[in-house]
């Protein structure tokens, strides 16, 4: 797959992010949408930590 | 979903200023030192969203041109022989500048001349990335530039530019006191 590809995965524009619910740093799990509440969320994903 | 941005280097991290600003429209109350510069019929501010850089981490120059009432600076496309607004870096090795984002400029046809212009007029806010590749190279001062033309209805006064200096600190890639 090239880079361009990357693009392509996931949701669309213009489409409902997934409800995603995973543990913040203590453990318990955080819902997306009732966390934000209706505000605007910014969602980024790191490849690596470090490298 | 409103907006979806990949890097094609997985090493490209923004900083969390630059995301807010670009994602969200939300300026960032802290960021770097701010220079202020003054040109003829022009006034120059700058600052970088950071104050500090990582190795890879893509900074963002935001620059507020104000345009004296009266005049207008000149955007792209353009006829041969007149200079647009640009940004010009001092060159340091394993710093790259990106493209700069200006707002739309306007059209603009001038008495007299059968040549369109698109122009830029009053408050004109842009930003231009610049990331560094290379790690260790420490702090800067980088000497920046903005280069335009101004002119009146009636008049052109000659193409000139706008230097001032932005600092900025390297950090560690990595924190080490995360390291297991």
């Amino acid at each position: 797959m090239s880079a361009d590809d990357y693009s392509q995965r996931g949701p669309a524009v213009g489409e409902r992010f997934p409800d995603v619910r995973l543990p913040d740093q203590s453990g318990a799990l955080v819902g997306l949408h009732a966390a934000r509440r209706g505000r605007h969320a910014l969602v980024v994903f790191y490849r690596s930590a470090r490298w | 979903m409103a907006r979806k941005r990949v890097h094609r280097n997985y090493r490209i991290r923004d900083t969390g200023a630059g995301l807010f600003e670009d994602l969200l429209g939300v300026t960032a109350s802290a960021h770097g030192a701010e220079a202020l510069a003054d040109g003829e019929v022009v006034q120059i501010r700058a600052y970088l969203d950071s104050p500090t850089y990582r190795w890879y981490q893509r900074l963002r120059v935001v620059i507020e041109v104000a345009v004296q009432d009266g005049y207008h600076i000149y955007g792209t496309p353009i006829p041969d022989g007149y200079v647009p607004l640009s940004v010009t870096l001092d060159p340091v090795d394993g710093l790259e500048l990106g493209e700069a984002a200006w707002p739309q400029p306007h059209r603009f046809l001038m008495e007299g001349l059968a040549e369109e212009f698109w122009v830029h007029e009053g408050n004109v806010p842009g930003s231009v990335p610049l990331m560094f590749t290379k790690d260790g190279t420490g702090d800067h001062r980088l000497r920046l530039a903005v280069r335009y033309q101004a002119c009146s209805a009636h008049a052109c006064l000659p193409p000139a530019h706008v230097r001032f200096e932005l600092p900025v600190h390297e950090v560690a890639a990595v924190d080490a006191s995360t390291k297991p």
